[in-house]
């Protein structure tokens, strides 16, 4: 049997449920005036929060809609983290799960919600270990090793590059890489075209840039190995120098 | 636990002035407190930070999530990221708050009152228990600032005592919160202290708050600690073995000089109260 009597439940859930709801619930034994601090102090901890890690979206939408729609999630989601700064994940999964793009008229949100929250994430996610690599290889067919952390995403909406006042029939197919610097910490982001993505995505997977290239140059339709070989190695160069990319997998 | 320094004052750790603390000598606290919640899983530059604070300062934990009160079952998930933590960061002190902040499956981030009923008591010794059991340490629970009492059966002081007595816990006594509670739910704040548990106490909390009405004060943790609460602490410290004391600064921060003119005021009165102690032993 359960130690804590339904009754005393009751009161519990009560007092929670006012603090996500704002709506008046029939306490006993309360100071009716200061319940409100409750409230307030719950609902202003969930506002600044989700406000700091979403500042785009925060100034672009009108402020009636922006407040109806942080009031209703605080008032329908259960946020399930125990870390608050992790809570506001769960903002951009109930846009999604709600739908809140199509019922605003705004297409690009989700990608943008997302954006907003990857530079949060790339930013504090836990180090993840980096491979163990040799400074001497061969670009072409040596398997190169990676800054492990970092994230490739695919956005129907440019949302990395312009203003979210510019958004609006946009849509195409638009690849981020988004990477922390080991050193500093800082977030490095990089618009890159569908090729390139495709062919980091196979570098993720360990293939050599000889393979990727012989497998792109069909599949992009550009049948001139030569010059996709050296834009590649200009890429690769490029990714090279912003320390993207370590070296060559010592295996 | 070992302090730096042989003092006794050490202060929350917070983004917001990590830099300057771990760069300056300005703050010279004991120690240093945090929140799991704000560390766990966290890499990149602020696991570089707090890897160089663990290495400069003893490190004491504040929780903010398990919900002790809650009516919910304990997350023992959560609860095992925390012993790994505390593990890594040979931390001496864990403590949490005598309040819910998760109800029926939800999160809230704040701390609510618990009905102060005999059921609660119980339910709570248990969990209080069960924590104790999969940390293998005990637990230091908190009094909270509280705005109203909620289906109250009994009063503050011994609700805090039948648990922290039932279940063996730690008390961490937060001088600032009596203060705030006895303002305004119109109590004797020196009288509330003798009644609690005061062998228990292994922790000390300090802080400041600010009063927004005739009738109540908000524990904000935003502005400098008011004499009166710096009295009480003096009152309490007379009372009690020497523990470990927390400057808590969350908002509002000020120069760090400022801050440490706090944190030098409570090691001069401790200094004048618990040497003595020290002198008898
Ligand atoms: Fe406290």
């Amino acid at each position: 049997m359960p130690l804590l009597k339904e009754d005393t439940h009751a009161q519990q859930s009560k007092l929670a449920e006012y603090c996500k709801t704002g709506v008046k619930p029939d306490l006993i034994g309360v100071i009716q005036e200061n319940l409100h601090h409750y409230r307030r102090l719950v609902f202003n901890i969930g506002i600044d929060t989700i406000e700091t890690a979403y500042p785009i979206t925060y100034r672009f939408l009108p402020d009636e809609i922006w407040d109806k729609l942080v009031y209703d999630f605080y008032a329908e989601h259960k946020c399930k983290t125990p870390q608050v700064w992790r809570m506001p994940m769960e903002f951009y999964e109930y846009c999604v799960e709600k739908d809140i793009q199509a019922k605003l008229g705004y297409r690009f949100l989700n990608d943008l919600l997302y954006f907003e929250w990857l530079e949060m994430e790339v930013h504090t996610m836990d180090d993840i270990a980096y491979p163990p690599i040799k400074t001497e290889g061969d670009w072409l067919n040596n398997i190169l090793a990676l800054n492990p952390e970092h994230k490739l995403v695919k956005f129907t909406y440019p949302v990395h590059m312009l203003a979210a006042t510019e958004l609006e029939g946009k849509a195409g197919d638009y690849f981020l890489l988004m990477y922390r610097e080991k050193e500093s910490g800082r977030v490095q982001c990089m618009d890159i075209s569908i090729l390139y993505a495709y062919i980091l995505e196979q570098l993720q997977n360990g293939a050599t840039l000889q393979e990727i290239l012989t497998e792109a140059d069909t599949l992009f339709q550009i049948n001139n190995f030569e010059m996709l070989k050296e834009h590649a190695l200009n890429f690769v160069n490029d990714l090279k120098q912003r320390e993207f990319i370590l070296g060559f997998l010592n295996t | 636990m070992q302090l730096k320094d042989n003092k006794h004052i050490g202060i929350g750790f917070r983004k917001d002035f990590s830099e300057e603390l771990l760069a300056s000598d300005i703050l010279k606290p004991a120690f240093i407190e945090l929140a799991p919640e704000n560390w766990i899983g966290m890499g990149g530059y602020w696991k570089k930070q707090l890897d160089k604070a663990a290495e400069k300062y003893p490190i004491t934990c504040h929780g903010l999530s398990l919900s002790i009160g809650s009516p919910d079952d304990l997350d023992l998930d959560f609860l095992h990221k925390i012993k790994k933590f505390i593990k890594q960061y040979n931390v001496q002190i864990y403590s949490e708050h005598l309040s819910y902040a998760k109800c029926d499956n939800a999160h809230l981030y704040d701390l609510l009152p618990i009905p102060f009923r005999k059921d609660a008591v119980k339910h709570i010794i248990s969990r209080i228990k069960q924590v104790q059991d999969v940390l293998e340490m005990p637990l230091a629970i908190e009094n909270v600032s509280y705005y109203t009492p909620v289906a109250a059966e009994m009063d503050e002081a011994t609700f805090i005592s039948e648990i922290v007595n039932g279940s063996g816990c730690n008390l961490l006594l937060d001088v600032n919160n009596v203060y705030v509670n006895s303002f305004n739910h119109k109590y004797n704040a020196k009288e509330f202290i003798t009644k609690l548990p005061l062998d228990k106490v292994a922790y000390i909390h300090m802080a400041g708050h600010e009063q927004i009405s005739d009738t109540v004060i908000i524990d904000t943790h935003g502005e400098a600690i008011i004499d009166p609460v710096f009295d009480l602490f003096e009152y309490t410290t007379v009372l009690l073995k020497p523990v470990p004391v927390l400057l808590e600064r969350d908002f509002n921060i000020p120069e760090l000089e400022e801050l440490q003119g706090e944190i030098t005021r409570m090691e001069t009165i401790v200094s004048k109260t618990w040497k003595k102690e020290h002198a008898i032993a």
